[in-house]
């Protein structure tokens, strides 16, 4: 009980202190600007440090909403017009976004920082819609799988791993129709944006039904299952595996099969009606910034920058300057294209009826 | 008591609209008009939200007939809400008759209590807390090979049993309660009468005790069923890849995929099924009410 | 044979253990995990109290249980006062339509909250009302009436009228026999209703996920974020803190009330 009195005490000062600054300098809650941005949990936009840093100097604070897919993050935009201000938007779904109307052109000579992405990055298909850009390139990695290297060695180099007997029942599986899919069509010889052969995927992913553990949603429940050994082998990011590794000492390594990856572009955006348009403007410039993102990348894992300036100043040895730069690893990577409604409903209606079939 | 001649002399006046006016004003836009507003959307082609064109279409009914999935689903969630129901009833029933006939004085008070105090802590939080106890390496498992190191990984957490577990330690303090009242109620002497006349305890259970404890057992078992049939919180958090229920489907169309039309149709169908069971259960919910 | 034997007693009471073993277990370990220092939740145990301190930083947790409380308490003063109102009606008057009023009360507890929360998630944000504090208000109290008209009822069932008549005999007018006679009578089950009423709102997760809006939301709603979208014990140090004073509040209203003892 001691606890409680302590923390509520503790609160009730810091509080009490919190309303004299205010009525000492009145100024300070005027100058103050909040924005809000809707991510992935822990995924860069809000490290505590950054975003301290990026408050001291603009005066402008930032507050979160999470989702835990990408529909999810499309419904939170159509339910609550005019909340957000900056979305992170993986570049399959910029174009569904734009064309809802949902998030608006960007003008690139507002980012200081625009000048220095790469251009095959800057200027992705996936980002611009009509003509337009409307998402800022901000970073790029693989799904593909992660395996816990105390359980699994040597690591395996092939997408089959997933369905190998030896990890029946060992297996974590991220619930997303998606990237399922894609994940099977790479295990099928696919093309991963215009999968021919639907039926064999479907086989595919039907014969996951010994393999899974059970489905992951987020990277927080990957570490904390990893870490309770429910997996041995599981499907991931590539900057996430760094995250884990570096962040949570977990033993694991990620693994670019030899048959491909999925490869994918995330990139930052602005709502429609956001109600702190300059606001977001700089916060997408100070995160796009290489000073942001090689202390990301050092001090936590991150995926590879879009930024060509932020990869340069890499340590030499880290992963995504010595494996993402290699254009021979990357060679069978297939990145997602722009999604169709109709193709996003297939995949949607097959993944829903193997989760059935998975289940029974 | 005064005598129903005297009640009814008395003017409908002014007060009865004061009294009951808001009441069932605040019914009306809260639960009447919605779930109007539901049947309207669930025979709509889309959500018609941010200017979207929706026209008039009963494909969101044939869905479900059409793809066997939602069948299985809709069949998974009842299976789910019989069987924790019977599990809260066959654990709930003993520990409310021990707890009024057979513990007495200050012991049953505090005890009833402890009972009933989980029901009044934050029930995600209680679901949570199993994910703690079921989970690989987690305290069970660390228990159970304590004393059987042969044992190994229980493989508890993300099962169905896992769900059930969950769910019957939610609804369970319900049951008891419920029961317990009713129990509290029946005679001592009749109990001893039938015992004295040479009734086996079976017997006493079957012919007095299950009768008269019936309109308890029924509003459990209501309290039970209809929250369990639309759950979707415990069977994700606990259920994994075995938790996909007719609920989860329900809430994905809300909050992700944005197809309220087809959620507002699978809710009514499943509103359906949860009427139709209680038709069937009225015979017995009539008995129990007289 | 005709009185429980010893050995009976016996097997009853550790039954009975059981039960609570099973319903308080879960319950302990999430309080000692509280403790714990991985946030992981891996074991062994290590203790620390930084949850603790985290959580007193965390505005985002503190502000939904803030909000939490709040509606509570406004849930459970408009439920109780709008339930007894509605109460009276069907205690003291018989009119046309009042067996239909009665059964119209039932669908907020026999409709699974799903289905209420998505109908006004629909409803809400379709005629302009919209999400946030406003509309779980309107949700819990409708959540909440039912069981208040029910508690009340139940305690007007016993009461004498010829109480009231005696007072308006004597020259009450009727307010001073709703003020004088009825409501003294009446209190304890209006408690008893408004209990029900808080433990009602202060627990809903359903209906408010549908209601909330980013930014605004309840403790349950607030926790289940957490635990689906990136978990830490920070968590369980709250729901720690709003098990032991809920449980302690009952406690207290128990010994007053003596709900649940001896008839």
């Amino acid at each position: 009980m001691t606890v409680n009195t302590d923390t509520l005490l503790g609160r009730l000062q810091r509080s009490s202190i919190a309303v004299l600054v205010l009525v000492a300098f009145p100024g300070a809650l005027l100058a103050a600007e909040e924005i809000r941005v809707l991510n992935w949990q822990g995924y860069g936009t809000d490290e505590a440090w950054a975003l301290e840093a990026f408050e001291a100097q603009t005066d402008i604070s930032v507050v979160h909403d999470y989702f835990n897919s990408e529909q999810e993050m499309l419904t939170k935009l159509r339910t609550n017009p005019g909340t957000y201000d900056v979305v992170l938007i993986n570049s399959a779904f910029t174009s569904v976004a734009a064309r809802e109307g949902l998030i608006q052109a960007l003008d690139l000579s507002r980012l200081n920082n625009a000048a220095d992405l790469s251009p095959e990055m800057r200027d992705n298909a996936g980002l611009s819609h009509d003509g337009k850009t409307f998402g800022a390139a901000w970073v790029w990695g693989l799904t593909s799988f992660a395996v816990d290297t105390t359980d699994i060695d040597p690591v395996p180099d092939s997408i089959d791993a997933l369905w190998d007997e030896a990890y029946a029942g060992r297996v974590g599986w991220r619930d997303d129709a998606v990237e399922s899919v894609m994940l099977a069509a790479i295990a099928t010889g696919q093309d991963i944006n215009e999968p021919t052969d639907l039926d064999a995927i479907r086989d595919k992913l039907r014969a996951l039904k010994p393999q899974i553990r059970t489905f992951w949603s987020s990277e927080n429940e990957w570490n904390q299952f990893m870490s309770s050994n429910e997996f041995d082998i599981a499907t991931y990011w590539s900057g996430s595996a760094s995250r884990s590794k570096s962040q949570f000492k977990l033993p694991v390594e990620f693994v670019i099969p030899t048959e491909g990856a999925i490869g994918w572009l995330d990139g930052l955006s602005i709502a429609t009606d956001a109600p702190h348009e300059s606001a977001a403007y700089q916060f997408i410039d100070w995160m796009i910034d290489p000073a942001f993102y090689v202390q990301w990348d050092t001090d936590v894992g991150a995926p590879a920058s879009a930024n060509a300036k932020a990869l340069e100043q890499l340590d030499e040895t880290a992963f995504n300057r010595q494996i993402l730069g290699d254009a021979e690893k990357l060679a069978n990577v297939q990145f997602m294209g722009a999604m169709e409604d109709s193709q996003r409903e297939a995949f949607l209606a097959l993944w829903q009826g193997t989760k059935t079939y998975l289940q029974e | 008591m005064s005598d129903k001649a005297d009640i009814q002399r008395r003017p409908v006046n002014r007060a009865l609209p004061v009294l009951l006016g808001p009441a069932y004003l605040w019914l009306a836009v809260t639960v009447f008009l919605p779930l109007s507003a539901m049947v309207y959307f669930s025979f709509l082609s889309e959500t018609p939200i941010g200017g979207r064109e929706a026209v008039w279409t009963l494909s969101n009914y044939g869905e479900f007939f059409d793809k066997a999935f939602y069948r299985t689903l809709m069949w998974r969630s009842f299976r789910l809400g019989a069987e924790v129901t019977l599990l809260c009833f066959l654990f709930g029933f003993p520990c409310a008759y021990v707890l009024a006939k057979m513990v007495k004085g200050r012991w049953r008070e505090a005890l009833f209590l402890l009972v009933i105090l989980p029901f009044w802590s934050n029930a995600l939080v209680r679901i949570f807390s199993w994910t703690m106890v079921l989970r690989g390496n987690g305290v069970l498992e660390r228990l159970v090979n304590v004393f059987l190191p042969d044992v190994g990984s229980l493989n508890l957490m993300f099962t169905y049993p896992a769900i059930l577990i969950g769910l019957v330690h939610s609804y369970l303090p319900y049951m008891i309660l419920t029961c317990y009242i009713s129990i509290q109620a029946i005679d001592d002497d009749l109990i001893e009468a039938a015992r004295s006349m040479g009734a086996g305890r079976f017997t006493v259970f079957r012919r007095i005790l299950l009768p008269l404890a019936l309109p308890g057992i029924m509003a459990g078992s209501i309290l039970t069923f209809v929250p369990v049939i639309g759950s979707f919180m415990e069977p994700r958090l606990l259920g994994g890849r075995n938790g996909t229920f007719i609920g989860t489907v329900i809430e994905d169309q809300f909050t992700a995929v944005f197809n309220w039309p087809l959620g507002a149709a699978l809710s009514f169908i499943m509103l359906g099924f949860v009427l139709i069971v209680l038709l069937l259960a009225a015979p017995m919910i009539r008995r129990a009410s007289t | 044979m005709k009185r429980p034997t010893r050995y009976l007693t016996t097997l009853s009471k550790v039954y009975l253990g059981v039960i609570l073993l099973f319903l308080y277990v879960p319950i302990v370990v999430m309080a000692v995990m509280s403790f714990n220092a991985s946030p992981l939740y891996a074991l062994p145990l290590e203790l620390t109290l930084d949850w603790y301190r985290a959580l007193a930083s965390n505005h985002k947790l503190i502000d939904a249980g803030i909000n939490s409380l709040k509606l509570a308490v406004m849930t459970t003063v408009i439920a109780s006062l709008l339930g007894t109102a509605a109460a009276l009606a069907f205690f003291r008057y018989e009119f046309p339509g009042k067996r239909l009023l009665q059964i119209l009360l039932y669908p907020p507890i026999a409709i699974p909250w799903l289905i209420i929360g998505t109908s006004m998630l629909i409803f809400f944000f379709w005629i302009g009302i919209g999400r946030g504090l406003h509309a779980m208000l309107l949700g819990h109290v409708a959540l909440a009436l039912p069981y208040v008209v029910i508690v009340v009822s139940a305690r007007l069932a016993g009461f004498d009228r010829t109480l009231e008549e005696a007072a308006r005999s004597l020259g009450a007018s009727p307010l001073q026999v709703l003020r004088y006679v009825t409501l003294p009578y009446l209190l304890p089950g209006v408690v008893a209703a408004g209990l029900f009423a808080f433990a009602v709102s202060f627990d809903q997760f359903v209906v408010s996920y549908f209601l909330a809006v980013p930014g605004v939301s309840t403790l349950p709603v607030e926790i289940y974020t957490a635990i689906r979208k990136g978990f830490t014990p920070e968590v369980n140090a709250i729901a720690t803190l709003v098990i032991s004073v809920s449980m302690v509040l009952l406690l207290a209203v128990a010994r007053l009330y003596k709900f649940g003892g001896t008839r």
